[in-house]
């Protein structure tokens, strides 16, 4: 496989990127062109010493008696080139000419004819070979090269690199830090429970985002209020006549109509209630969580159904405390236990504890079950499984739907599956703060 | 002359409470119907009643503050049947909080509300409580537990919620209500028959042994609920009437 390079996910790691490999570029840029023109000065300084140098030097050899040359060469030793009194190392010609020997032409070549000889080695250099007045032989070797540079100067530009990415992070921490806050608050968006105020402080552009933010939620739970209390009004502006009908109804002379009207009057107000019940699921719990120990919590549901003859059983003890809204609790379980009554005309409850860390109450039935398909759909409010007996049962599409509203409230997870053997099995996970 | 019993009907809607006084005078009762808690208050200045039914949602005085008003006057131990709006156990516990005996979610059948009414007189009539729980005072003390009679469960002493189905807490607040006095089981059963009484067919032994088990009472040698051979059951420890839970 070919090693493909990505661009980096994180906003955090593209940012600091463009920023790092930016200011690095700037940094070499501008160092590159200061060597340049360092390397040009020192160059131009060295040629023009050079010429007047190798002059006077030749001009101090060619006077000196031919016994004194020897022991003046050492102050004429220079760092880059030197003389010797010889012919020099055997070498080629010079393929090109170096400009330090245009320099030494320049200076000498009019008064002593030279030749100029490549000596190879691991050493790149060059020997001017050239005679002195007296017909005795001097070469110039040369050594090219150029200032070293300092051992400090690699330190440096270290510390500048380190210097740059600690400050692209910085900057790039600065300007995420916002971003992040603001999706993790709207990600933990709940209008009702707990409003998130984001802090409307900072630069412009923060402040601004935050200003809407906060806008939004206001605006959002402003909605949701509404809902609810265009739900209430409705369910309460109903209830008045639904109460009279009901009433007269009930006080009719006996005929067909009367069981009719009763039932369908019935329907409406079960409609009602499950409405109202649904859009207070959706507002958020006003309850408080309590420690409730939940075997009796269960076992008097139970007791509840089996009191008034329904056939509801309750399977295994979890000997546990947990904190929770016992009023919503309540209203999940029997809102799954109503669905398995209505359809399979019994139900069984069974509570486990789970890896520690959380439980799991089930309701099971061995009703017709759900499509597999529409399983994900029977949560939904006011959804009814096609085909089923729920419409003649006069089913409202909300039982479920409340009970997975609250479960969510109640920081739990409500998941329906079909049971081995036919019916469902609804499974409410809750976490345990056990304390 | 046989008593009648004399039932008074605050409604704000006129239909209903006409319709209600109808169906209750059809059915041996004496009714009268007021529309809202001024009328309420200058009817029984002049006349005592042996039950109220009392809406809650009306304009000018609610029914939750009338019914606090009735507890705290001269009509103290007249019983409060209130009928709410919304099925919503809060909108409950406040009824129950403000000292109303029963409440009916609206809409109701009259039939049930015959039922109910008779099933309030019955008990109060029956065995005056001992015990008056109030606004302040919903928690009864007794052991290691104390009950809240308006969230209607058991606080263990850290605090542990524990629930009680409906016949439970109906009989252990019989219980209460009546403490280190001996009952006999047609008294409890009569006392503890609730909304679902015609469906009620549990024993009240079966239910005593049940509450027992949630008190952890131990059913040998039970040290709270002693069964009294060939008469019933008492409830032996002393009962305290506390203030509302923090």
């Amino acid at each position: 496989m070919k090693p493909s390079l990505h661009w980096p996910r994180t906003l955090v790691s593209r940012l600091s990127l463009i920023f790092l490999v930016g200011l690095t570029l700037a940094q070499a840029l501008s160092f590159g062109v200061q060597y340049y023109e360092r390397y040009e000065t020192a160059k131009n300084t060295m040629l023009g010493n050079l010429e007047t140098d190798v002059s006077t030097s030749i001009a101090i050899l060619d006077r000196l008696p031919a016994e004194e040359r020897m022991s003046w060469l050492k102050q004429l030793d220079r760092r880059n080139y030197r003389y010797l009194l010889d012919e020099g190392s055997p070498g080629a010609a010079l393929r090109d000419t170096p400009i330090a020997v245009t320099s030494i032409k320049e200076a000498i070549g009019k008064d002593y004819p030279m030749t100029v000889t490549d000596i190879p080695g691991p050493i790149k250099h060059f020997q001017v070979h050239l005679k002195l007045a007296d017909g005795s032989p001097v070469t110039i070797d040369v050594r090219p090269s150029m200032v070293p540079l300092s051992p400090w100067l690699p330190v440096v530009l270290l510390g500048q690199l380190a210097l740059m990415i600690l400050c692209a992070w910085l900057a790039v921490r600065i300007a995420i830090r916002p971003l992040t806050r603001l999706a993790q608050a709207v990600e933990n968006l709940d209008p009702n429970t707990h409003p998130v105020h984001l802090d409307e402080q900072g630069p412009t552009e923060v402040a601004h985002a935050a200003i809407a933010f906060n806008a939004m939620q206001a605006r959002i739970a402003a909605y949701l209020k509404e809902r609810m209390q265009l739900l209430a009004a409705i369910s309460h502006d109903l209830q008045t006549p639904i109460t009279r009908m009901k009433l007269r109804a009930e006080l009719m002379d006996d005929c067909g109509d009367k069981d009719k009207l009763w039932n369908d009057l019935g329907e409406m107000e079960h409609l009602v209630r499950e409405g109202v019940a649904y859009a207070r699921s959706v507002h958020g719990a006003t309850e408080e969580s309590r420690r409730t120990d939940l075997d009796s919590f269960l076992d008097s549901l139970v007791f509840d159904y089996q009191d008034i003859g329904k056939d509801v059983q309750l399977s295994g003890k979890s000997a546990a405390v947990i904190h929770t809204r016992p009023h919503a609790l309540r209203r999940v379980l029997v809102n799954l236990t109503d669905n398995a009554l209505k359809f399979a005309g019994a139900a069984q409850l069974r509570v486990e504890s789970k890896d520690g860390d959380s439980l799991s109450v089930t309701v099971m039935d061995r009703g017709p079950g759900i499509a597999e398909e529409e399983l994900a759909r029977v949560v939904e409010p006011f959804y009814r499984v096609e085909n089923s007996r729920n419409r003649s049962t006069g089913g409202t599409g909300l039982g479920l739907a409340i009970a997975q509203q609250l479960a969510q409230a109640l920081g739990g997870t409500l998941t329906l599956r079909n049971r081995e053997g036919g019916g469902l099995c609804a499974e409410l996970r809750l976490p345990t703060r056990l304390s | 002359m046989e008593h009648v019993d004399h039932i008074l009907i605050v409604d704000d809607d006129r239909e209903i409470r006409e319709m209600v006084g109808n169906y209750l005078k059809k059915n041996g009762l004496r009714t009268t119907v007021v529309a809202d808690g001024r009328q309420m208050r200058s009817f029984l200045e002049s006349t005592p009643v042996d039950l109220i039914v009392l809406d809650i949602m009306m304009p000018g005085d609610d029914g939750l503050v009338l019914c606090r008003d009735i507890r705290a006057g001269k009509h103290k131990a007249t019983p409060v049947l209130m009928l709410t709006a919304r099925n919503d156990e809060t909108d409950r516990i406040i009824g129950l909080e403000m000292g109303a005996d029963d409440y009916l979610v609206k809409p109701f059948a009259a039939r049930e509300l015959l039922a109910r009414i008779n099933a309030v007189l019955r008990r109060t009539r029956m065995l005056p409580p001992n015990l008056v729980v109030t606004e302040t005072g919903r928690l009864l003390e007794f052991g290691r537990w104390r009950l809240d009679t308006s969230a209607r469960h058991l606080l263990d002493e850290n605090g542990t919620m524990v629930a009680l189905s409906g016949a439970e807490y109906r009989l252990l607040r019989v219980f209460l209500d009546h403490p280190q006095r001996v009952l006999n089981r047609d008294q409890l059963l009569n006392l503890t028959q609730g909304r679902d009484a015609d469906l009620f067919d549990r024993s009240i032994d079966l239910l005593v042994s049940r509450l027992r088990q949630r008190l952890l009472d131990d059913a040998r040698e039970p040290a709270y609920i002693k069964t009294v051979r060939s008469e019933g059951y008492v409830f032996s420890l002393p009962v305290q009437v506390l203030g509302a839970p923090a």
